[in-house]
C-alpha cells in the first residue's frame, strides 16, 4: 500500500504514551480497508481451524463408496472426492493444516532465525562474515522450494517432517533481517551507554536490541506464514507434506487434478480456499507493515 | 478523503473476484462432458506419421541391456528389438521363438533347442548356437552382475551340437526353466556388440528383433527402424517409437489427442472414459501378477498369526476393485490369477467379516494394533491406502500411511524396516515365478519373514516336478497354507488393459502385458 | 571498477562453495541405497555389494566430497543412476526446455506489467489504479500451481483451446512449442508481472514526483513521452533488480509448474531425482540452480554498477 505520502508519524519519539500510539496505529490500520478485510478473513480462518469439528457437517475422513465423485448439492455443498468424502468438510479441516503449517515452521524459523541474526549482528566478526551471511546466502541462492523439498525428502515425509523442512528453508531470511536490524542499533546512543555503564552484552540483546526489531519481525514473519503455507501446499501437491487420509489443500489440489473433467470441484475448492487465504494474510501483513511503520518497506 | 475512495474501490472489487472465482468453481460441473482435450497437435514424431507407430509407456526404461534390465518397462522395448529362444502364446504356452523347436528329455534334465536359421543380428553378425552360448555365458558371468542370473544358474553343461543345435544339462529337474527362457534370460544379444567395448548395450541395444534401435533421448523416448534383414515376417510399418511418459493423465491425453497408437498402462479411473471413446479400442486381459500387502512377520502385532489372519476378514476386497479399479482387477486371495492353471478354486474370496475379524484380534491377544502402512505416492496408490485404512481402523487397527518413493520402499524391504508395504508383483508366466521366491524361507524377495516348512517344500516340489497336474496340486495346497499362514494379504489380480487408437489393428492381448509391435498394422 | 567486480566474484566463488556443502551434506543424508536404487526390486546381496564399492559408496563422505567437487570444477556431474546418462547431458538437454518456459514467462510478465504499472502510476487513485493493485495483490498471493490447474480446468478441459499438459520441442514445431507453454508460461508470469507492477507502480510515482520530470511538464511534453520516455527509464533499474531477486524464488515456480504441465525441464528433473533418489542428477540440478541465482545476481549489480553511476561500488551483499 503506497499511501505513505499523505501519513506523517513521528516514529522516533520515544516519550509518546503507548496508549496514544497504539490508538494511532489501530486507526491507521483501520484507514487501510483491504488491510482489515485481510485481517477480518484471516480471524475467519483461524476461527473455522478452530472449530472445525463443530463447523463441519461430516466426518472428513469418512468414506462413502455409494457417494464417490458427487457433484456439489445440498447434502454435499462442495461436492465429494474418490472416495466419497464431503470436499466441503475437508476444506474445513485443512484450514487447520495449513495455518499451523504457516504458524510452527515459520516459530521454528523465528526460535533459530532471531538468536543467530541478533549474535552474528552485535558481535560481527569472522564467523558472522564468512560463515553465517554465506550461507545464508548460499541458502537463499537455492529457490526455497527446492531447499524444502530436498530436506523434506531427507526428513521423510510427514507434516511435522514438512514444517521443519520449510522453517529451516525460511530461516536465512530472518537472520538476514535481524542482523541488519541489529547492525543500525548497534552503534546508537543507548547502546553505547549501556556497555559504557557495564551492562553485559546479553542484557542489551535483550533488553535494548531486540525491542527494537520486534516490529519488522512481525511484518516479515506475517508475510512468511503465508509463504510457508504456500510450500506445504506445494510439498503436500507432491506427496511429501500431510499424508492421507489427513486433508491438506495441497495434496487435495492433486488428488483433483486427476479430475478436472469428470469432478473439478475436488481440486478447485481447495485451490480457492488457499488463494483467499494467501491474499488475507499478504493483505493483514501489509496492513501491519504500514500501522507499524508507513515509511518501512 | 482519496485514500478511502481509493481502497473502497479496491475492495469492491476484490470482493467481485472472489464471487466470480467461486462461480467458475461451483458451475464447473456442468459442462465436464465436453472435456478430453480434443486439441489438434500433430503427432510428436519427426517421422513420416502414415509409417510410423508410437507407443506410449508408463515410464523410461533406464537399462537397455536385457541381461542387466529389472524394470517391467525394459521388457516392452525388448519386444521391438530383440527376441527369445521361446516365445508365449495368449495362453502362455510355449511357442517357437528364436528355437524352432525343442526337445526335452524324460528325466526333465537335457533341453536340445533347433535354432531358427538364417537369422542376422542388427550388425550383421549371425545367429547360431554359438550365439546362444555366448549369452548364456554372458548372463552367468559373475563380473557382468546379471539380475536374470538365477533362470540360468541350474545349467551344469552346455554343448553347441552343430551350428543350429545347442543343448544344456541341469544339475537338476528346474520346471519353469523354458519359461525363464521367454523372459530376460532369453533375449539374446548380439555377441559381436557385446565384445565391442565401444558400444554399450545398456544404450543402444543390438539383436536379431524386426525393429533395429536408432536413437534414444534419454528420459523422454527411443526410435526404432523396421530391420530390412529381418528373417521373419517383415512389419507393416517403418518406424516404431517409444515415448515416456509417467503422468498417467498426460499419458491419455496424448492418445486421445492422436499423439500415441497405443498404451501400455493407463489409471483404472479412466476405463469407462477411453471405453465410450468411439476413436479408441481397448483391449483388456486378465493379469498374471498379484497385489496386496506385505507384513512384516517380525514386528508386533504381525507376529501374531490371528492378527495377520483378522485383516483378510478386515478388507473388502470388492469395494477396492470397485472404487479404486472401477472393476478393472479381480479380488485376490492367492498369488495365482484366476486364470492360472494353478489357481485353486476351492479358495473363495471371502465376504468382509467385521465380525469374525474383531473376534480373531481379540483371540490373538495383542493389544497394540497400531502400525504404518508404507504406500507408494501414486494416486490410486492413495486411494486404495486410504479406504485400507477405514477398513483396517474400523475393527480396531490403528493405520498410519506413509508415502515413499517405489525405490525407496525396496529399500526398506531390504533392510526389513517396515511394518506392512503397499508390494506387488508383476508375475511370471510360471506359478513358480509368482511363488518361489516370494513366499520360500529367505528367498529374495521373502520380505514378510515367514517361513512354513511344508510351505518351502511344496515350493521346491512344485519347481522340480515337470508333471502339469502334480505340480497343480502342489500349488494349490501352497495358497491354502498361504491363505492360513497369511504373511501376505492378497488383494486383487490387476487386470491389464491396452487402449489403442482405432487404426492399429492386429493386437494380440498376450497376458504377460507386453505389446508386440511387429503384430501390429496400421490402417 | 575492477576491484568491485574481483570482491563480487571472490563472494561468489565463497558462496558457490556453501551451496556445494549443503547440496552434498543434503544428499548424503537422504535415506536410500543408492546401489539398490539402480538395481531396482529384482537385485542380488552381490550385485548390490559391487556396485556399491564401484560408485565409491564405500569411502569416507569427506573423501567422496572431495572426489565430487573436483569432478564437478572439470565439469563432470557424474551419470545418472537410473540410466548412467552423463548428468551434464541430461542438464544440457533440459536448460534449453526450463530456458524457454522462463523467457515466455519473463516477456509475459513484462507484456503485463508495464502497462500496468504505467496506467496505475499515471492514473493514481482511479478505479484503472485500483484494478491494477489488486490485480498485483492477487497475482503475488497465487500459488503458481494454483493458477496452473485453473487454467488447465478453463482453457484446456473446459473451452479446449490449449493441450493440458505436455511439451513439443522448439525445434521441431515452433508454433506448437509456443502453444503448449502458454499456459504453464502464464501460470508463473502473472506471479511475477504482479511483482513488477508493484515495484514499476512505486518506482515509477517516485520518478514522476521528482524534479526533472516536473521540468518536462513545464517543457510542454506531451506526458506519454515524458512517461516513456524519461520516467519508464529511470524506474526500471528497480524493476530489474526485483526481477533478479525474484528468480530464485521463480525457479521454484518452475519446479511445480513443470511438475504439473508435464514438461520435461529442469524443475521435472529434479523432482524426479528427488523421487527416485538419483543424487548425482539432484546434486547437479540443484547445484546449476543456485548457479543460475548467483550469476544472475551477479550480472544485475555489475548491470546496475553500469547503468547507475551513483551507486557505491563498495561489494558485499545486497
Amino acid at each position: 500500500m503506497e499511501q505513505t505520502e499523505n501519513l506523517s508519524v513521528q516514529t522516533t519519539k520515544v516519550q509518546n504514551p503507548r496508549l496514544r500510539m497504539l490508538k494511532t496505529m489501530l486507526e491507521r490500520l483501520w484507514q487501510n480497508k483491504l488491510a482489515v478485510f485481510g485481517g477480518v478473513v484471516t480471524f475467519l480462518l483461524i476461527f473455522t481451524a478452530l472449530f472445525a469439528t463443530w463447523l463441519a457437517p461430516h466426518d472428513p475422513t469418512e468414506q462413502n463408496y455409494s457417494a464417490v465423485l458427487q457433484a456439489p448439492s445440498s447434502e454435499y455443498w462442495f461436492g465429494t472426492d474418490n472416495l466419497g468424502r464431503d470436499i466441503f468438510s475437508r476444506v474445513i479441516y485443512g484450514a487447520q493444516v495449513s495455518l499451523q503449517a504457516g504458524l510452527i515452521s515459520v516459530g521454528i524459523a523465528l526460535i533459530i532465525g532471531v538468536p543467530i541474526g541478533l549474535i552474528s549482528g552485535y558481535y560481527r566478526g569472522f564467523i558472522d562474515e564468512y560463515i553465517i551471511m554465506r550461507m545464508t546466502d548460499a541458502m537463499l541462492s537455492i529457490p526455497a522450494l527446492v531447499l524444502a523439498l530436498a530436506l523434506a525428502a531427507v526428513l521423510g515425509a510427514g507434516l511435522t517432517n514438512a514444517m521443519i523442512a520449510i522453517g529451516l528453508v525460511l530461516t536465512p531470511n530472518f537472520v538476514r533481517l535481524i542482523r541488519g536490524e541489529v547492525l543500525a542499533h548497534r552503534e546508537k546512543e543507548y547502546v553505547e551507554a549501556g556497555k559504557a555503564s557495564g551492562i553485559s552484552d546479553f542484557s542489551i540483546i535483550l533488553k535494548h536490541i531486540l525491542p527494537n526489531t520486534i516490529a519488522p519481525i512481525m511484518v516479515q514473519a506475517t508475510l512468511a506464514i503465508a509463504a510457508a503455507i504456500i510450500v506445504e501446499a506445494s510439498l503436500s501437491y507432491l506427496g511429501l507434506g500431510t499424508q492421507p487420509p489427513n486433508p491438506s489443500w495441497g495434496s487435495m489440489l492433486a488428488t483433483g487434478q486427476g479430475y478436472l473433467d469428470s469432478a473439478p470441484w475436488i481440486a478447485l475448492f481447495p485451490g480457492a480456499l488457499i488463494f483467499i487465504t494467501v491474499i488475507s494474510i499478504n493483505l493483514f501483513g501489509d496492513g501491519i507493515r504500514d500501522m507499524l511503520d508507513p515509511k518501512m518497506k | 478523503m482519496d485514500d478511502r475512495m481509493y481502497s473502497k474501490k479496491l475492495l469492491t472489487t476484490l470482493l467481485l473476484t472472489l464471487l466470480i472465482v467461486l462461480a467458475a468453481c461451483g458451475g464447473g460441473g456442468q459442462d465436464s462432458e465436453s472435456a478430453g482435450g480434443e486439441d489438434e497437435a500433430e503427432d510428436l514424431t519427426n517421422n513420416d506419421a502414415e509409417d510410423t507407430l508410437v507407443v506410449g509407456l508408463d515410464d523410461d526404461p533406464p537399462l537397455l541391456d536385457p541381461h542387466l534390465s529389472t524394470a517391467q518397462v525394459e521388457s516392452q522395448i525388448f519386444k521391438a528389438n530383440y527376441e527369445t529362444l521361446i516365445n508365449v502364446d495368449e495362453n502362455l504356452d510355449p511357442i517357437p521363438g528364436l528355437a524352432k523347436d525343442w526337445d526335452v528329455s524324460e528325466d526333465g534334465l537335457t533341453y536340445t533347442f533347433y535354432l531358427q536359421e538364417g537369422v542376422t543380428f542388427h550388425d550383421g553378425a549371425d545367429f547360431n548356437a554359438e550365439a546362444v552360448k555366448y549369452n548364456f555365458e554372458r548372463i552367468l558371468d559373475e563380473d557382468l552382475g546379471s539380475p536374470n542370473a538365477s533362470d540360468l544358474r541350474l545349467i551344469e553343461e552346455m554343448s553347441v551340437e552343430d551350428e543350429y543345435t545347442f543343448v544344456v544339462e541341469l544339475e537338476e529337474t528346474f520346471a519353469p526353466f523354458l519359461s525363464g527362457l521367454s523372459h530376460r534370460a532369453g533375449q539374446i544379444v548380439s555377441p559381436k556388440a557385446a565384445e565391442d567395448e565401444e558400444i554399450d548395450l545398456s544404450n543402444e541395444p543390438v539383436g536379431t528383433g524386426p525393429f533395429q534401435f536408432v536413437d534414444r533421448t534419454a528420459q523422454s523416448h527411443l526410435e526404432f527402424e523396421r530391420f530390412d534383414d529381418y528373417w521373419g515376417e517383415s512389419p507393416d510399418y517403418k518406424y516404431l517409437e517409444y515415448h515416456a511418459f509417467s503422468n498417467e493423465d498426460t499419458r491419455i491425453t496424448n492418445l486421445v489427442s492422436g499423439d500415441l497408437d497405443i498404451v501400455n498402462r493407463i489409471a483404472h479411473k479412466d476405463i469407462e472414459q477411453l471405453e465410450e471413446n468411439p476413436e479408441i479400442n481397448m483391449s483388456e486381459e486378465d493379469g498374471i501378477g498379484f497385489q496386496g500387502l506385505m507384513l512384516n512377520t517380525d514386528r508386533e502385532p504381525f507376529d501374531n498369526q490371528k492378527v495377520r489372519q483378522a485383516m483378510n476378514y478386515a478388507v473388502d476386497r470388492d469395494a477396492i476393485t470397485e472404487v479404486v479399479f472401477h472393476n478393472g482387477a479381480e479380488p485376490a486371495v492367492s498369488p495365482f490369477a484366476p486364470s492360472s492353471w494353478a489357481n485353486n478354486p476351492d479358495l473363495e474370496v471371502p465376504d468382509r467379516e467385521v465380525e469374525k475379524a474383531q473376534e480373531l484380534l481379540e483371540e490373538s491377544g495383542v493389544e497394540d494394533l497400531s502400525f504404518t502402512l508404507t504406500v507408494s505416492p501414486s494416486p490410486a496408490e492413495q486411494q486404495l491406502s486410504e479406504m485400507l485404512k477405514s477398513m483396517l481402523d474400523d475393527v480396531g487397527f490403528e493405520v498410519e500411511i506413509e508415502q515413499v518413493e517405489f525405490g525407496a520402499i525396496l529399500d526398506r524391504m531390504y533392510e526389513g524396516d517396515y511394518d506392512v508395504a503397499r508390494l506387488g508383483w508383476s508375475g511370471r508366466v510360471d506359478p513358480d515365478g509368482n511363488a518361489y521366491s516370494w513366499f520360500h524361507t529367505d528367498e529374495t524377495y521373502n520380505f514378510t519373514g515367514s517361513s512354513n516348512e511344508q510351505l518351502d517344500e511344496l515350493l521346491v516340489d512344485a519347481r522340480t516336478t515337470v508333471d502339469q497336474n502334480e505340480r497343480q496340486e502342489m500349488y494349490r495346497q501352497a495358497a491354502e497354507i498361504l491363505w492360513d499362514e497369511a504373511p501376505y494379504i492378497f488383494l486383487y489380480h490387476e487386470n491389464d488393459y491396452k487402449p489403442m487408437k482405432d487404426n492399429v489393428q492386429g493386437f494380440n492381448h498376450v497376458p504377460d502385458g507386453l505389446i508386440r509391435p511387429a503384430d501390429l498394422t496400421l490402417e | 571498477m575492477l576491484s568491485f567486480l574481483l570482491r563480487r566474484a571472490g563472494l561468489m566463488i565463497v558462496i558457490l562453495f556453501f551451496v556445494s556443502i549443503i547440496v552434498f551434506s543434503l544428499v548424503n543424508v537422504l535415506p536410500g541405497d543408492p546401489a539398490l536404487m539402480i538395481l531396482g526390486q529384482e537385485a542380488t546381496d552381490e550385485s548390490l555389494e559391487a556396485l556399491r564399492e564401484d560408485m565409491g559408496l564405500n569411502d569416507p563422505l569427506v573423501m567422496q566430497y572431495f572426489a565430487w567437487v573436483g569432478d564437478l570444477l572439470q565439469g563432470d556431474f557424474g551419470q545418472s543412476f537410473r540410466d548412467n546418462t552423463e548428468v551434464s547431458s541430461l542438464l544440457a538437454e533440459k536448460i534449453p526446455i526450463t530456458l524457454q518456459l522462463t523467457v515466455m514467462s519473463f516477456a509475459i510478465a513484462v507484456l503485463i506489467a508495464i502497462p500496468a504499472g504505467v496506467i496505475s502510476a499515471t492514473r493514481k487513485g482511479t478505479l484503472w489504479d485500483s484494478s491494477a493493485t489488486l490485480f498485483a495483490l492477487s497475482g503475488v498471493s497465487l500459488p503458481p500451481f494454483w493458477l496452473g490447474i485453473l487454467l488447465i480446468f478453463i482453457f484446456a478441459v473446459t473451452l479446449g483451446w490449449f493441450p493440458p499438459s505436455g511439451y513439443v520441442p522448439i525445434t521441431e514445431n515452433v508454433a506448437q512449442s509456443l502453444w503448449y507453454m502458454l499456459l504453464p508460461a502464464v501460470a508463473l508470469g502473472v506471479r511475477l508481472s504482479a511483482e513488477l507492477t508493484r515495484m514499476l507502480r512505486s518506482s515509477l510515482l517516485e520518478v514522476l514526483g521528482s524534479d526533472y520530470i516536473r521540468t518536462g511538464y513545464a517543457k510542454g511534453l506531451l506526458e506519454r513521452a515524458v512517461v516513456y520516455g524519461h520516467a519508464l527509464r529511470n524506474s526500471i533499474l528497480p524493476v530489474i533488480t526485483v526481477s533478479a531477486l525474484q528468480f530464485a524464488a521463480f525457479l521454484g515456480g518452475t519446479v511445480i509448474t513443470e511438475e504439473i504441465f508435464n514438461i520435461p525441464g529442469l524443475g521435472q528433473l529434479l523432482v524426479t531425482s528427488i523421487q527416485t533418489r538419483d543424487f548425482p542428477v539432484l546434486q547437479g540440478a540443484v547445484m546449476f540452480m543456485a548457479l543460475a541465482v548467483i550469476l544472475i545476481n551477479f550480472l544485475t549489480d555489475v548491470l546496475y554498477s553500469i547503468l547507475d553511476p551513483r551507486i557505491k561500488l563498495t561489494g558485499g551483499s545486497q
